[in-house]
């Protein structure tokens, strides 16, 4: 039982990732009825703009770049956590620019016009970096290893963790408690009360993608120094969050929370006592569950089940 | 596999119709199938470069390209071979086996290539070798370390570049039992790959009177070890030999190193490909191996990487490493080997390989090499290195810690795994 | 919209496809002087199939399936296995491709066909990862990321005369036979009853469950269907290849068939998925022997597709003829427009 405990604290920490890798999956296919296929990309986008902003050679002119240098890590590392979402935001914009002409039509359209833009943005990424691997440098203070229970834990997991619920919870108080968070559920559910409301449905749409692809980002620059910053890292997370999604099910927010502890849990109780099947372990768990539940755990109807 | 049987009459009818057919064919178009290669005088000798630029392997694919093309300039800067000039072409073979069959195809019937090289995957490597084998053009294996490559997998028409699995097993393996102590865990990549490296150094170990106590399967793609470092802290054992390849060693890197744990227990990397270590140096661990590392005190060492740097100035690596040694060695040796033989003839270069030898001078390695004429896999110094202490610049990143000569870390069993056809069956090939 | 002539829907053999085949029956006389290679000829043909057959339940049923090449990846396993361990006949291991294939799609079938919709789509992508991965482990079976290989490409045998297909070009031929034959059968298969009623599910479940159709059994059956000529494709794959990898059976080149589809019009074209082969295919080879980054050009092709021409190539093309001469083409009996399509609407 002993030895069970710690997979299972392992699994759980992981789960939170896996959950907030599909945050802003998830809040783009429940308020807009949208999948976006380049959210892995946008995550890989937002940890090579992070690792830019934190390396030798910051993007600025020369003279800032200077003052951003002298900075303490721990102040630069905060700063990035704003700045590199912000400029994936922007990459986010462009997208949802384009994919208006797709709204109103078979939500297969806009599926395919961000799978587009991943592929795009996946070749942009190995045109401008290169396919080398680069390392995110972390502040000292979330490095390294503490001992608990006779283990050794990586600090850096714990915070990421943790950043992945605040994150998480600062989500659901901006959606369930805001008067912004109102007005988008609204909008997803019956845009003509929206336009009756005299609120401006294109600039609601604009603003839920950025959010979403910012959200992306964070999760990028949370999960580099764990997997590694490389071109193909975009695709290891859109999978998870896609599968996070459909089992928490379409339109749920703690359906997909839970989800992602779910998958977390199946992968890093097998990774311990059936190593060999932990990555299959998601897709099983998928399968299992959604071959009884139409909608996943807790999913509600839907256009991206027609 | 059961042996298939035609009747030879209806094969010798069938044949009979198909070649009328390919006969007109062949009257109102160049293309004919077994094209024979007209004889020029002065034609260029054409190489086709099967390097990955994009996958998994894509970042190793293109270093190993820099190493080809540069044992092809000096060639060519002599005065070419045989008075002939030598031309390439390269594409991206995606580290996918399908566009590897296609571009071998391509290669060899669309750009009148007649000797393929470069490969990292060992399934990129093998669906080229069937395509080239079909056609009787030789295929450099640059990269593939694979031990299958050399074992069941060979063709009289491939030759095997690098040291693979078994060789790094028997070079690092019985010395740490002995050394380091007798529990062993082994974490293994669950593939091909991975499982015959792991196989071999299960046997080393258990020669040498150590024990495994754990197997772990790493799926391909897993990007977190965390349930992996906890069952081996758990099970504690002395040593981890890792069989773990592409990204995901990447990725168990960087997360060994940010836990400290790279010194208790002690860990054996079985291989580490210097392209993948330039990208994340901060995160080498263990002890591991390579065929060649770029400060090896050696002549020679210190201008082949002035040279090398002088044509690669771009590149994201800064100096050459075990990709592109074993590219450009595998390419000089070829052009060698068609100057020797004083003919372009397929089955005349292949002799000349099968008895190459390369004095340690010119291998710029410890000790001679030699090329194995029945598994067609060069012989070569295994080096074992691990993470310098003390580097003398920031590419100085390993200390190497023994070289073994080639004899000792033989792959003994692959001999009787490799059965090559007889030169009669190759297709002849000439340019 | 165009005006598709009933009678091609009825007819078992279209002017586009004699067309087609005639064209086809020659590029290995000319297919070199335009700078490329009997080998591709033979992949396209073969990706063409495979396109055809997915299309059958992306097009024709309107269900994403998003894991198809498990399906092309299993035929190509089971026809090197049948050659090895059963019987070295090419009938019987081409057989064993659709069967094996078949069937593994049947078994996908039971736990899908009652979903819809994005819980579909993931499904088939979960059960692609599960196949792909037992592919790559099963390496006693497989060969794992070595490949399956020295898959021989058998001699057609016709009891009196057996031909011998190892050339690039016997073998083109064969594939193309294959092929027409292939082609003749889905068109059949789309317009007959039983594709009309596929169609109908298309549009609305519920409508045709109202109408007293087994919605289950009919998406069931189309997607077995599907994977079964998917796995026919996948065994001539295995034949032109000389080999299996589990490779096709990625998400990744999963994504291609579905990319290639679109973008040649298979929502709306019969002829949609072929169209998509050949541009996707020859673009590859052309663009890709020119830069490394051919990715992002398609990619960029690929977004401009879907948003300006969401109808695909086929579309494209069926938009702009039917602007200039709808009328004109009434007049001249629309010859020439059904020797592009041969009455492609078939919806």
């Amino acid at each position: 039982m002993f030895d069970l405990l710690p997979h299972i604290l392992n699994g759980l920490t992981l789960g939170l990732l896996f959950a907030l890798i599909a945050l802003g999956f998830m809040l783009i296919v429940g308020l807009m009825e949208q999948i976006n296929l380049a959210h892995g990309s946008l995550f890989a986008l937002g940890a090579y703009f992070a690792m830019q902003l934190m390396g030798p050679r910051p993007p600025f002119p020369a003279d800032l770049a200077q003052s951003w240098l002298a900075l303490p890590l721990g102040w630069r590392y905060a700063a990035t956590l704003i700045l590199a979402p912000a400029a994936v935001g922007l990459v986010g914009i462009a997208i949802e620019f384009c994919m208006r002409r797709t709204y109103g039509k078979d939500p297969l359209y806009g599926l395919l016009l961000t799978f587009g833009a991943a592929m795009v943005i996946e070749e942009m990424i190995r045109l401008t970096w290169g396919t080398r691997d680069y390392v995110l440098q972390v502040p000292q203070a979330v490095n390294g290893g503490f001992i608990f229970g006779d283990l050794i834990w990586s600090t850096y997991r714990f915070y990421a963790a943790g950043i992945a619920a605040a994150v998480i919870g600062l989500v659901w108080l901006l959606i369930e408690k805001t008067s912004f968070g109102a007005t988008v559920k609204a909008g997803a559910h019956d845009s003509e009360i929206v336009r009756a409301l005299g609120i401006n449905l294109t600039r609601l749409r604009l603003l839920v993608f950025v959010f979403g692809t910012m959200l992306a980002a964070i999760a990028g620059i949370i999960v580099a120094p764990i997997w590694g910053i490389r071109p193909h890292m975009g695709v290891d997370a859109v999978i998870p969050a896609f599968l996070v999604i459909v089992l928490g099910g379409v339109g749920s927010f703690w359906g997909a929370v839970v989800a992602g502890l779910l998958v977390g849990l199946a992968v890093g109780l097998s990774g311990a006592y059936a190593s060999e099947w932990s990555l299959l372990s998601m897709y099983v768990l998928l399968v299992a569950v959604v071959t009884f539940r139409a909608r996943g755990l807790w999913g509600k109807k839907s256009v991206l089940e027609a | 596999m059961k042996q298939r049987e035609i009747s030879r009459r209806s094969v010798l009818q069938g044949s009979l119709m198909a070649s009328a057919l390919a006969g007109t064919a062949s009257y109102f178009g160049p293309w004919k199938e077994n094209r024979v290669w007209a004889q020029g005088a002065a034609k260029p000798i054409k190489l086709g470069l099967t390097c990955d630029a994009s996958g998994q392997y894509g970042n190793s694919g293109q270093d190993d390209l820099r190493g080809i093309q540069m044992a092809i300039d000096e060639a060519n800067a002599k005065g070419g071979v045989l008075g002939r000039k030598i031309t390439w072409i390269t594409a991206d073979t995606e580290t996918t086996p399908a566009t590897g069959s296609r571009l071998a195809e391509r290669f060899i019937t669309r750009e009148d290539c007649t000797i393929l090289i470069g490969a990292v995957h060992s399934g990129v490597a093998n669906a080229i070798t069937q395509v080239a084998a079909k056609n009787g053009v030789i295929y450099l294996n640059t990269n593939s370390s694979a031990p299958s490559e050399a074992g069941e997998n060979c063709s009289r028409i491939k030759f095997v570049w690098d040291g693979n699995g078994t060789n790094f097993s028997k070079a690092s393996v019985a010395n740490a039992v002995n050394s380091i102590g007798k529990n062993w865990m082994l974490l293994t990549n669950d593939y091909v790959w991975g499982h015959t490296t792991s196989a071999a150094t299960k046997a080393q170990v258990e020669g040498a009177g150590g024990k495994i106590v754990d197997n772990l399967l790493v799926p391909q793609n897993t990007r977190d070890f965390t349930a992996y470092l906890l069952k081996i802290q758990q099970a504690k054992p002395d040593v981890v030999a890792t069989a773990v390849g592409g990204d995901d060693i990447k990725a168990l890197r960087e997360q060994v190193a940010q836990l400290k744990l790279d010194g208790k227990p002690a860990w054996i990397n079985n291989q580490q490909d210097w392209p993948d270590v330039w990208g994340s140096p901060d995160s080498l661990f263990g002890v591991f191996g390579t065929t060649w590392y770029h400060k090896l005190a050696l002549p020679g060492v210190a201008d082949f990487v002035k040279k090398w740097q002088a044509t690669n100035k771009e590149g994201s690596i800064p100096v050459p490493g075990n990709v592109s040694y074993n590219g450009y060695m595998a390419t000089r040796e070829l052009l060698r080997a068609i100057e020797r033989a004083g003919s372009t003839n397929n089955v005349k270069i292949i002799k000349e390989l099968e008895n190459l030898k390369v004095s340690a001078t010119d291998r710029m390695q410890h000790f001679d090499a030699y090329m194995d004429p029945v598994t067609h896999q060069m012989q070569q110094t295994i080096y074992l290195a691990r993470r310098n202490p003390k580097p003398a610049d920031k590419t100085d990143l390993y200390e190497i810690i023994s070289w073994t000569e080639p004899k000792a870390v033989a792959d003994t069993d692959a001999q009787a795994k490799c059965k090559l056809v007889p030169y009669e069956q190759v297709p002849t090939v000439d340019s | 919209m165009i005006p598709a002539p009933q009678s091609d829907s009825a007819r078992l053999i279209t002017p586009t496809m004699l067309v087609l085949g005639l064209v086809l029956a020659t590029v290995p006389l000319w297919i070199a002087r335009v700078g490329l290679y009997p080998y591709l000829g033979i992949e396209i043909l073969i990706w063409s199939l495979y396109a055809l057959a997915f299309n059958l339940v992306l097009g024709t049923a309107g269900l994403p399936s998003f894991g198809h090449g498990a399906y092309f990846g299993i035929g190509a396993y089971a026809f090197g296995l049948c050659q090895f361990n059963v019987v070295a006949n090419l009938w019987a291991c081409l057989a064993a491709a659709f069967a094996v294939a078949g069937l593994a799609g049947a078994l996908v079938a039971l736990f899908i066909s009652h979903r819809r919709g994005i819980y579909y789509a993931f499904m088939t992508i979960a059960f692609g990862q599960i196949f792909w991965t037992v592919a790559i482990k099963s390496h006693k079976v497989t060969g794992g990321e070595d490949g399956l290989l020295k898959i021989a490409r058998l001699p057609a045998d016709f009891g009196f005369a057996s031909f011998d297909l190892a050339g690039n070009v016997a073998f083109y031929y064969f594939v193309l036979i294959v092929f027409g034959i292939a082609v003749i059968a889905l068109w059949r298969l789309v317009h007959s009853p039983y594709g009309r009623v596929i169609a109908a599910i298309k549009q609305s479940e519920t409508r045709a469950a109202h109408l007293g159709y087994n919605v289950w059994l009919y998406k069931a059956s189309i997607f077995v269907l599907s994977a079964a000529v998917s796995g026919f494709a996948g065994g001539l794959f295995a034949m032109a290849q000389l080999a299996a990898f589990p490779d096709v059976m990625s998400l990744h080149q999963s994504g291609y068939v579905v990319m290639m589809t679109l973008v040649g019009g298979g929502l709306v074209s019969f002829w949609g998925p072929v169209i998509g082969v050949f541009l996707f295919l020859i673009a590859r080879d052309v663009i890709g022997a020119m830069t490394n980054a051919w990715m992002l050009y398609f990619g960029l092709l690929f977004i401009a597709v879907v948003l300006f021409r969401p109808e695909g190539v086929a579309g494209a093309i069926m938009a702009a003829w039917q602007n200039r001469s709808l009328n004109s083409m009434r007049q001249q009996g629309g010859t020439a427009l059904r020797l592009l399509f041969g009455g492609g609407r078939w919806r």
